[in-house]
């Protein structure tokens, strides 16, 4: 099994659409998406998100979440700890590398992720650029979510139009990111067609 | 000075689990060699290994890595009363700090002469000397009621830049948060908005002082310093001499805490700067002290709060984007947002910035963005 971790935002913009959003076993490499509970906390404290996303709450994703979300041993947290740590002091010792781009520097929950996926280890799913920047630095694997969303096709959990529902729904709510937006014209480009002129 | 491995937590570590310099090498997946110079400071792990080690032994990057402290941040909380500075707050305050580094290159160039305080000290004479010569400064005689709009341009003289914040009254710990980058020869001085107005004075005046005293910067005697120079400075000695006069002359301590309050109110200041400097004016003349008790006053203070900055600033709160950033600018005379406007601009920087530099709700920091990008 490789276990495959979605942050908030990934998790925020997949699971409604892709069911069950959690814990079942995909491809030929036995990926399973998982999340943390940091997600759960993240989302909680935000107003925002709450209102952005009422259906985080519903018992058929809540339950599903706790059911299949990842136990930490003792051993395994202190190892996340010191390993997040280093994460964390590694990019505030050269902030400026993470204001570009389009990038914001990966805060302490990210370096959790990555740390997590170090640590277990987990392919880490995020369309945050700082995070891509951070986990390339210290040789972490992550996926953009549409890369995600490119494994799940091949692995014929999405079809062609559960993607273009998704792509449908992310423009509609503003959360069309670039990145997704330039995949659209080059790994979906079967569904939809190369870039226009 | 390069970052280095902290041998001797490692060699400790290694004794815990019982393992040899070979065996972690083993872990590694690195040569024996490699773990060596490590330890002898001759060498650095990459990046993959330095993670891998941190996880195999469980030490975070204060106990594996010897960092050089040369640059980095020198932060200092102004409490609320009752609350208490934790290590997660300081280590916070300290990343904001590491963050601000890359906004340093978008401000205005810092001017170069500076008001400085020499050899401060809270000696009742020195006191009066330096917050008089401040006050002559800001074009204010002894007796004159000080608003905390004179403080403002002597902030920005003297290169500090001020980011005044909503942190909200009752779930936060910081009144105000003073972080000085030495490199860049920078402070940024956060102030809570949702501070009462009359503890908003105070803050900016004892933020004044460690403005004019840098080489107090992170220590006790610089806390006590600004403490002592924000009363003087709101309250000097001509003030606390009538208010000592006058309240003598009432006959109980309810009358004399009444004379005090009546010049709180008129200077729009604590009750308690009024009674902390009658009662110094008292001491440093050798006169009787009043009878009113600290106690009592406190009482009264806590009863009597004034309204808070935010409110007076905006309607209805929380202030929409434009607003807060305008009276950023024109209120604070602050070039904080004009500089982040050109940092975002310039390199593209996410929202996620916004929130852990100023500490701020992801959703107030995507607003502040999509505002300056506007």
């Amino acid at each position: 099994l490789t276990l495959v971790l979605l942050d908030t935002n990934t998790y925020l913009r997949l699971a409604k659409r892709i069911r069950p959003a959690v814990g079942v076993k995909f491809g030929q490499k036995g990926y399973v998406r998982t999340i943390l509970k940091a997600v759960e906390d993240e989302v909680h404290r935000s107003p925002r998100l709450r209102h952005r996303y009422p259906w985080f709450d519903k018992a058929e994703f809540a339950d599903e979440r706790i059911a299949k979300q990842v136990r930490l041993s003792l051993d395994e947290k202190r190892s996340l700890e010191a390993v997040q740590s280093v994460l964390y002091a590694s990019v505030l010792e050269a902030a400026a590398r993470f204001t570009s781009g389009g990038r914001s520097p990966p805060g302490l929950t990210d370096c959790w992720l990555l740390a997590f996926g170090h640590v277990r280890p987990a392919i880490v799913v995020t369309d945050d650029l700082g995070m891509h920047l951070l986990a390339s630095d210290f040789g972490i694997t992550v996926w953009h979510g549409y890369e995600l969303l490119d494994k799940l096709r091949s692995a014929k959990v999405v079809d062609s139009a559960l993607i273009r529902e998704i792509y449908g729904a992310l423009e509609r709510n503003g959360d069309l990111t670039a990145t997704w937006r330039d995949a659209r014209h080059t790994l979906f480009a079967r569904i939809f067609g190369a870039e226009p002129e | 000075m390069h970052k280095l491995i902290h041998s001797e937590k490692v060699k400790r570590a290694l004794q815990e689990r019982g393992w040899s310099q070979k065996v972690l090498a083993e872990q590694l997946d690195v040569s024996g060699q490699a773990v060596t110079l490590w330890l002898k400071g001759e060498g650095f792990p990459r990046p993959d290994k330095l993670l891998k080690l941190a996880s195999l032994l469980q030490l975070n990057f204060a106990d594996l890595v010897q960092a050089p402290t040369q640059g980095q941040p020198v932060v200092a909380f102004r409490r609320k009363a009752a609350t208490k500075t934790t290590s997660a707050h300081i280590a916070q305050a300290m990343a904001m700090g590491a963050l601000l580094k890359p906004l340093v290159p978008f401000l205005p160039s810092a001017p170069v002469l500076r008001t400085l305080i020499p050899g401060a000290s809270t000696d009742y004479a020195f006191l009066q000397m330096a917050t008089g010569q401040t006050r002559t400064r800001l074009g204010l005689g002894d007796r004159a009621p000080l608003f905390y709009e004179h403080l403002i341009g002597e902030f920005a003289s003297n290169g500090a830049v001020i980011v005044p914040v909503l942190w909200g009254e009752r779930l936060n710990h910081r009144n105000a948060l003073h972080i000085l980058l030495p490199q860049e020869q920078v402070t940024f001085i956060f102030l809570n908005l949702d501070t009462r107005l009359e503890d908003f004075k105070f803050w900016m005046a004892h933020e004044l002082a460690h403005i004019y005293t840098p080489e107090l910067a992170g220590k006790e005697e610089g806390e006590d310093f600004a403490d002592a120079f924000a009363d003087a400075l709101l309250f000097p000695q001509a003030l606390a001499q009538a208010a000592y006069a006058e309240a003598r002359r009432a006959r109980s301590e309810a009358g004399q805490i009444k004379v005090l309050q009546r010049f709180a109110g008129e200077h729009g200041i604590s009750l308690f700067s009024v009674f902390c400097e009658v009662r110094r004016y008292a001491q440093a003349q050798a006169l009787p002290p009043l009878m009113c008790r600290e106690t009592a006053v406190h009482a009264v203070r806590t009863g009597q709060r004034g309204a808070l900055v935010s409110e007076q600033l905006f309607s209805p709160l929380p202030p929409a984007p434009d607003k807060y950033i305008a009276a950023t600018q024109n209120t604070f005379r602050s070039e904080f947002f004009a500089a982040l406007q050109r940092m975002l601009k310039s390199q593209g920087t996410g929202a996620g910035y916004l929130r852990q530099m100023m500490d701020i709700p992801l959703q107030d920091a995507m607003a502040l963005h999509a505002e300056l990008l506007r």
